[in-house]
């Protein structure tokens, strides 16, 4: 069964009109990234030994020689803070109460997206950062399995 | 004209299903990486790629050319994403053919990809926003309205019987059932089986109407001195056409497809053809709908203006008849993830011209096909005709 299917919030019959939407599959290193993510606690990277290249999120492919990636490793859940910004608006344009934190986080050749937890007066590019993980029991298989990431010596 | 010959020499496909696993970047990948692997190629051979996908909307996801970019192939290379709606996966054949025939790029990598299954409930509401929002949207329009108006003036406009164009249905699902990569392939589908089917907008049927669908398709195009390098079996790109009728559906003939006409007439005198019906061997018409098959072979000029249904009833449209149709099984039968679904019409008449169909291959080492597709605001007309 596929993360997607898991979903037990989904409603199994609606009644009246159903709003169009898109329902998106993992994918097939969707599924592994996620699941190992959700069940491990890990993050996985895989890398491209004829390219020298790690993709993190780990793909399935190399995108560079397209050939099939089949080194899959644990990435680890601390990365190198590569650069942040501090946001005063929200999506919709207004004031945010408390300014919001976005930074990427680096791993192998590639990173994360993703909150910080910090203050912004000790942040420093090149910082390393760890993943802050939800309980187990709580992790859905989504990219917000990660609650945040903070510095490492916080 | 100055143009250099082009010939394709690998083609690659996923099977086509009703929801696929993966993403729509990892099917780009599959069916890219197979073409390229087809002919023994890396990416460090390739020029250039070109993309074809249809509205962003199916995938869900907004720029999906760009967003597909990675499995296309498209790193550190020009890229070029083509989007002619329904008519896309012949053109983006066209877009390859003209980058390498100007002499710009050597060896170019064509994919085209399409995730219909992302759109829920259907995908069939991602087209609600083509209608014009003042004079149409309020009605609530959708494509099958279109089709079946459309196919109730071609039936009446020339008395064609509907159990007669439940025959194009019948036969391409049954060729469909030799195609490995197919979603609808029956064998023994009978024009009962279409005839009885749910009746969606009369005229059409349920069997009338090809699926909604995940898949993709990649060919590699290649200059005429790489390709004979390269292979013994260069399909070569003889002639190309496109053309655009009037943005009012309103105002088109819904008898006869004069944007094919065109689209044809122009692919016919780049390849020298003055006898379409004696001089194509093979013809895979845009078959979403069973009457459109019939509608396009008359737009081709592969038949008289409402005797399309003639290749049909006499066995001529069949694989061992003189006219084969669709022999990949056409959307009809192999599914209609939209641009993957022009480009498999190509790589069916590669693989059919260099005798690699398989269990479908049509007899008589067949010399020359067309390939043809359909769409834009269902005006646009896409040909390619192919020979070895």
């Amino acid at each position: 069964m596929t993360l997607l299917e898991r979903d037990r919030e989904a409603p199994s019959a609606w009644k009246g009109s159903l709003p169009v939407t898109s329902r998106y599959t993992y994918g097939l290193a969707g599924e592994r990234f996620f699941r190992a993510l959700k069940d491990e606690g890990k993050i996985l990277a895989s890398y491209c030994p004829k390219c020298d290249h790690t993709y993190v999120p780990a793909v399935n492919f190399c995108e560079r020689c397209l050939s099939e990636l089949t080194e899959w490793q644990d990435a680890g859940l601390v990365g190198v803070l590569h650069t942040y910004t501090l946001l005063f608006v929200d999506f919709e344009g207004q004031p945010l109460d408390e300014p919001e934190l976005i930074g990427f986080i680096s791993f192998g050749d590639g990173g994360i997206i993703h909150k910080l937890d910090a203050n912004p007066d000790e942040l420093e590019i090149g910082m390393p950062m760890k993943a802050v993980l939800k309980p187990q029991k709580e992790r859905s298989g989504s990219i917000l399995d990660i609650r945040c990431f903070q510095p490492v010596n916080k | 004209m100055g143009m250099r010959k082009v010939a394709v020499i690998g083609a690659g496909m996923t099977k086509f299903v009703r929801r696929a696993l993966e993403t729509p970047k990892e099917l780009s990948w599959e069916a890219a990486k197979m073409a390229l692997d087809s002919c023994e190629l890396t990416m460090d051979d390739v020029d250039g790629v070109c993309f074809g996908t249809a509205p962003d909307a199916f995938d869900g996801v907004h720029m999906n050319g760009e967003y597909c970019s990675d499995g296309a192939g498209a790193w550190n290379k020009p890229f070029m994403r083509c989007f002619v709606g329904g008519g896309t996966g012949v053109f983006v054949p066209i877009q390859g053919w003209y980058h390498v025939a100007s002499g710009l790029f050597d060896v170019v990598l064509v994919v085209a990809e399409e995730k219909m299954s992302s759109y829920y409930p259907h995908a069939q509401a991602a087209f609600l926003t083509i209608f014009d929002h003042t004079t149409e949207r309020p009605l609530k329009p959708n494509l099958l309205w279109i089709f079946a108006l459309e196919m109730n003036r071609y039936m009446t406009t020339y008395g064609i019987r509907k159990e007669d164009i439940a025959r194009v249905s019948v036969q391409h699902k049954r060729n469909a059932a030799n195609h490995p990569c197919a979603l609808l392939g029956e064998a023994n589908i009978t024009v009962e089986d279409v005839l009885n089917s749910e009746v969606l907008a009369w005229p059409v049927q349920r069997f009338d109407v090809s699926p909604v669908s995940d898949g993709a398709v990649a060919l590699v195009l290649a200059a005429e001195h790489v390709a004979k390098r390269l292979t013994d079996k260069p399909v070569w790109i003889e002639g190309v056409g496109w053309h655009l009728d009037t943005a009012y559906w309103t105002n088109r003939d819904l008898a006869y497809p004069r944007y094919v006409e065109y689209a044809a007439k122009m692919a016919y005198d780049m390849a020298g053809i003055k006898e379409p019906r004696k001089e194509i061997h093979i013809a895979e018409p845009y078959d979403p709908f069973d009457y459109k098959a019939l509608h396009h072979l008359e737009g081709l000029q592969l038949a008289e203006r409402g005797k399309a249904i003639e290749l049909y009833l006499s066995g001529a449209a069949a694989p061992d008849g003189d006219l084969p149709i669709c022999p990949s099984g056409g959307l009809l039968g192999v599914g209609n993830p939209i641009a993957a679904a022009g480009l498999m019409k190509v790589a069916e008449l590669f693989w059919q011209l260099r005798s690699e169909a398989g269990a479908r291959q049509v007899p008589g080492q067949p010399r020359r096909g067309l390939a043809q597709a359909w769409g834009d605001l269902m005006q646009v007309g896409t040909v390619i005709v192919m020979g070895r």
